[in-house]
């Protein structure tokens, strides 16, 4: 892989996707990154390997980046290009992800600067290594509808619009107190259930995270109200889906399971 | 049935493969191993990112049909937008600049 080295032009920009420790060069073919212009390739730091690929300095400034954070279908494409490149080459060896956006001036800066942090990258790579990342969402089954406007109110007294039946504001208003209680009780029961699903979670896992709960897309009625990943060994990925099953059954709610991820969520803190 | 998007083979894997945008966004954008690249690149708050691009993908057609562009003015998704607020905030102080000044001169 000499022929499109990324060191042959230092005038260009670096994008690093991850380092790793000896990949395999040919999980990289057929990735296209986050350019078209120039393949993924690997980058040697010694012990280590940068995952990089080389883009154009224009493409990937602050303004590029500050247009493309405004631009979903753009912000998707780099997104899934990073994560892509990320997954592919933790799927063959110890893998140490690096955020969207790490850019260097040059291959040599970035062979520099990278293999400055090579303590940090084998500490990183000890931690996480035969473990995976597994993200648990917790929903609140959707609240009672406010019926306040919908049911019928007590009927009016016939012939006379303007002026309502006894007791007809009150019969709303309880109406309205007991529709906020049944609200405020579901909230409750829901994120009594999210803390009893992480403690659980958590009692397998090496490492838990909270995120912050996504917010209700417009025709999403269930309340998200968990939102955790945990660092889970291999040899206990398949305790993890036996104790999701058995948390549903238990507690009724809604939990979402996802992964195994990368463990972006777990190389922050050495 | 399996509620877990389990994919066989090579571990680890590469992540589910109904793997939303807002789930991919929260680990890629900030959540990587922290190393000073060369050119700093100022994302934005991933939360707040989040939420709202998960607005934004779900709204979007809808608003495009209703001819709502509000992202194209949020401060915190344009830049543009965001360079329109500080033109707007300096109009508005030299406004308040200038009512200041003439009614110092008057006196």
């Amino acid at each position: 892989m000499t022929e499109r080295d990324p060191e042959t032009s230092d005038a260009d920009t670096i994008y690093v996707f991850a380092v790793c420790r000896d990949p395999d060069p040919s999980v990289l073919v057929g990735l296209s990154g986050v350019s078209d212009e120039s393949p993924v390739a690997p980058l040697s730091l010694g012990a280590l390997t940068a995952i990089v690929q080389r883009v154009r300095a224009g493409d990937f400034g602050e303004e590029a980046w500050e247009a493309r954070l405004a631009d979903s279908v753009e912000l998707e494409r780099y997104a899934r290009g990073h994560h892509d490149v990320v997954s592919a080459v933790a799927a063959a060896c110890p893998t140490v992800p690096l955020p969207m956006a790490t850019l260097y001036r040059g291959a040599e800066r970035a062979r520099q600067a990278l293999a400055d942090e090579a303590d940090r990258f084998h500490a990183v790579l000890g931690r996480i290594a035969r473990h995976a990342e597994w993200g648990v969402k917790v929903y609140a089954a959707p609240g009672p509808r406010d019926d306040g406007n919908q049911e019928p109110a007590v009927p009016a007294a016939s012939g006379d619009r303007s002026r309502p039946a006894p007791g007809a504001g009150l019969a709303y208003l309880n109406r309205k107190r007991g529709a906020q209680q049944r609200r405020e009780r579901c909230q409750t029961e829901a994120l009594r259930i999210a803390e009893v699903v992480d403690v659980e979670v958590s009692g397998l896992a090496a490492a838990s995270r909270r995120l912050r709960p996504h917010a209700q897309p417009p025709g999403e009625r269930r309340i998200q109200v968990l939102n955790a990943t945990y660092l889970v060994a291999e040899h206990r990925a398949e305790e993890l889906g036996v104790l999701t099953r058995a948390l549903r059954e238990r507690t009724g709610a809604q939990i979402e399971l996802s992964g195994p991820w990368v463990p972006y969520s777990f190389v922050g803190e050495v | 049935m399996t509620d877990v998007d389990f994919r066989q083979g090579a571990y680890p894997v590469s992540g589910p493969q109904t793997t939303n945008l807002a789930d991919i966004l929260e680990r890629v954008l900030d959540k990587g191993i922290v190393i000073a690249g060369d050119i700093k690149i100022e994302l934005l708050d991933i939360e707040l990112l989040t939420i709202r691009l998960r607005l934004f993908v779900a709204s979007v057609d809808t608003a495009k049909k209703a001819g709502i562009d509000w992202w194209e003015t949020d401060p915190a998704l344009s830049s543009r937008a965001a360079r329109n607020v500080m033109q707007e905030e300096n109009r508005l102080l030299r406004k308040r600049l200038e009512e200041l000044e003439s009614g110092a001169a008057e006196e």
